[in-house]
């Protein structure tokens, strides 16, 4: 492996981030450990001893609550042989037995009892061998996320600027909390920062969406879903920003011509449910059918929750070469029902109809990568332009078809990548929480 | 173009569609030998339209009410659910629409399949329709790759013989709750 700082450049990046195996493993164990990893949504675990299973990089973690409500991140791992003691991706147990030998612990991460206990040595302490934990969780707006690293800002500073956004996609909720319902769960041989340089790019959207664009002209007329990327975007007032750590944001908001609403491709059933709540709410009707389509904000938390439309996308990285995403889609709770219908609906619309052009894309760049005498990858566009503003907060907006985004997040990797964090595990009772907003 | 028809889907249609998919809990019997043929017919028609990319034939099927879903989670009610896709007729429009812009990325090259349709039972409903199950895989080859993608479908047929058509079509995925690719041919 070459010296990192030599394989990011001010314009362009290394092909080997890509597709080295030896940077892939340094990555899933300090940018999956070190970093403040998203895991899931409180809504996924609402009761006391609900869990729900998940992954840090390719590390196994059950995500459970505990009776008196209290978060655990506890890796899936017997502390004795190393088999994983929970199968099931999501339930309630206040008890994960190991099937192998037998050990069983509480949904706190401790270990309640050892079958045949005779013949272990007298100072086996059975506290000694609990569950390996995160440790440290935190939650933010009902995000909960976690790191093995101690030295690790808070959570609300990691976050910073992309915090307050947040806020914003799950305020679209009357209640202000979304409630994170299923999944779409796909796969594509790329490397997983492929969606993520992706994910802050406003450049692509004119040609790997195309067809898409095109069947809207056709088949739907005017100012349609994605609409605002048919011609000079630069020219709409959208913009992408570089939020430092890593974050990055696209607003598109700024290039709608008309109401989320109106922009909104047709979807089934479009018709009757939006007459259901023109009937109940009459003038304040369209303030209700905007909590329908998606935010129209592209919000990436480094280094693996993707915001866009009305989903929380987790990036999940399975080696250099292959990545599985997935989509869970937000209800706005408080919302009438028609409306989470209709979001319903509109989740399986771009995702469908879009996403694949995206993915088929990402396996053509892996493939193009795999030419070892062509190292570089141009990330090139607006660097030094002078429509990059950089604010008080240091936040970096430009145009929205700049790299900018993309140059900030590899600013982030580097940085993790080339720190010494000293990542650790922690036992039941010594985890800290903190909830952040 | 013509503009798009508007969407008829609403609740009594998803009710329908609930109803339909909803675990058979009273086991059915099996299913009646006389209507096999003209059911098989239809799905062997319906099969040979796919394979051979024929999507403006094959959407000619459908009833204007129609309904195309592949859901995530078959048990689950899709109002309250993503699916992988639950189209009307609109929908199924569009999917075919973005094939013929000629810029759909995912199927340049495009697809070539296979199905193969078995299993087929066939019951009446009572109202004219008829409910037919079928166990069907699909062979995709694409770039490198052979890529099956089996299923249990369901078909609620509004007619049979020559002029059979399609109300209902829901294809139940073995592995929709894992990691899939995305496709975007006509399953």
């Amino acid at each position: 492996m070459n010296a990192l700082d030599t394989l990011i450049q001010s314009h362009r990046v290394h092909r080997s981030l890509y597709t080295d195996p030896d940077i892939f493993v340094t990555e899933m164990e300090k940018i999956f450990g070190g970093a403040w990893v998203y895991l899931a949504h409180e809504s996924q675990l609402p009761e006391p001893n609900d869990f729900i299973t998940a992954r840090m990089g390719l590390r196994p973690l059950i995500l459970t609550r505990d009776d008196d409500g209290g978060l655990h991140g506890l890796f899936n791992r017997c502390a004795h042989r190393a088999s994983t003691v929970c199968q099931s991706e999501c339930g309630s147990a206040r008890r994960f037995q190991c099937s192998y030998h037998g050990w069983t612990y509480s949904n706190r991460g401790e270990l309640v009892n050892v079958p045949f206990a005779e013949g272990y040595p007298p100072d086996f302490d059975l506290s000694d061998h609990g569950l390996a934990q995160v440790p440290r969780l935190g939650t933010y707006r009902g995000l909960i996320f976690g790191t093995l690293n101690p030295d690790a800002p808070s959570l609300a500073e990691w976050l910073g600027p992309a915090g307050p956004l947040i806020s914003e996609f799950v305020d679209r909720s009357p209640s202000g909390r979304i409630e994170v319902r299923n999944c779409q769960r796909m796969v594509y041989r790329g490397n997983w920062k492929l969606a993520w340089d992706n994910a802050g790019d406003g450049l692509h959207p004119t040609f790997a969406h195309r067809s898409f664009l095109l069947l809207n002209e056709r088949q739907h007329g005017g100012a349609r879903s994605l609409s605002q990327f048919k011609a000079s975007p630069d020219d709409t007032g959208m913009y992408g920003a570089d939020l430092g750590n890593g974050h990055m944001f696209v607003d598109q908001r700024p290039g709608l011509q008309q109401s989320f609403w109106e922009t909104q491709r047709p979807v089934p059933g479009r018709e009757w449910y939006a007459d259901r709540i023109v009937e109940s709410h009459g003038d304040d009707a369209a303030e209700v059918l905007e909590m329908a389509p998606g935010s129209m904000i592209n919000l990436s938390i480094f280094p693996n929750l993707l915001i866009k439309g009305n989903h929380l996308e987790t990036v999940d990285p399975v080696s250099a070469g292959e990545t599985r995403l997935h989509t869970w889609v937000a209800a706005a709770e408080g919302a009438p029902d028609e409306v989470n219908v209709l979001r319903m609906r509109i989740a399986e619309d771009f995702p469908s109809l879009g996403n694949p052009d995206d993915l088929e894309i990402f396996e053509r760049c892996q493939e193009g990568l795999a030419i070892p005498e062509v190292e570089w990858v141009d990330m090139s566009k607006g660097l030094g332009h002078p429509a990059e503003e950089v604010a008080a907060d240091g936040v970096r907006r430009a145009p929205v078809t700049h790299e900018g985004p993309m140059r900030g997040y590899l600013r982030a990797w580097l940085e993790l990548m080339s720190a010494d964090a000293n990542l650790t595990t922690a036992r039941a009772g010594e985890t800290s929480f903190e909830k952040a907003a | 173009m013509d503009a798009p028809a508007a969407s008829v889907l609403d609740d009594r249609l998803y009710q329908r569609l609930v109803e339909l998919a909803a675990p058979d809990g009273a086991e059915r019997g099996p299913g009646r030998p006389d209507l096999r043929p003209a059911v098989e017919q239809a799905l062997h028609h319906e099969a040979r339209l796919l394979d051979e990319r024929l999507y403006r034939a094959w959407l000619d099927r459908f009833t204007q009410d129609c309904v195309y879903w592949i859901p995530l989670d078959p048990t689950a009610d899709p109002r309250t659910r993503v699916s992988y896709l639950l189209d009307d007729r609109r929908r199924m429009e569009d999917r075919i629409g973005l094939l013929e812009t000629g810029w759909a990325h995912a199927q340049e090259p495009p697809s070539r399949t296979c199905r193969i349709v078995s299993n087929v039972e066939a019951w009446p409903l009572g109202d004219g329709d008829t409910l037919a199950r079928c166990s069907t895989v699909v062979w995709e080859y694409r770039k490198d790759r052979l890529t099956p993608f089996a299923s249990r479908n369901d078909y609620v047929l509004a007619s049979l013989g020559e002029n059979w058509s399609v109300r209902f079509k829901i294809v139940r995925l073995v592995d929709s709750r894992s990691d899939v690719r995305k496709f975007s041919f006509v399953l």
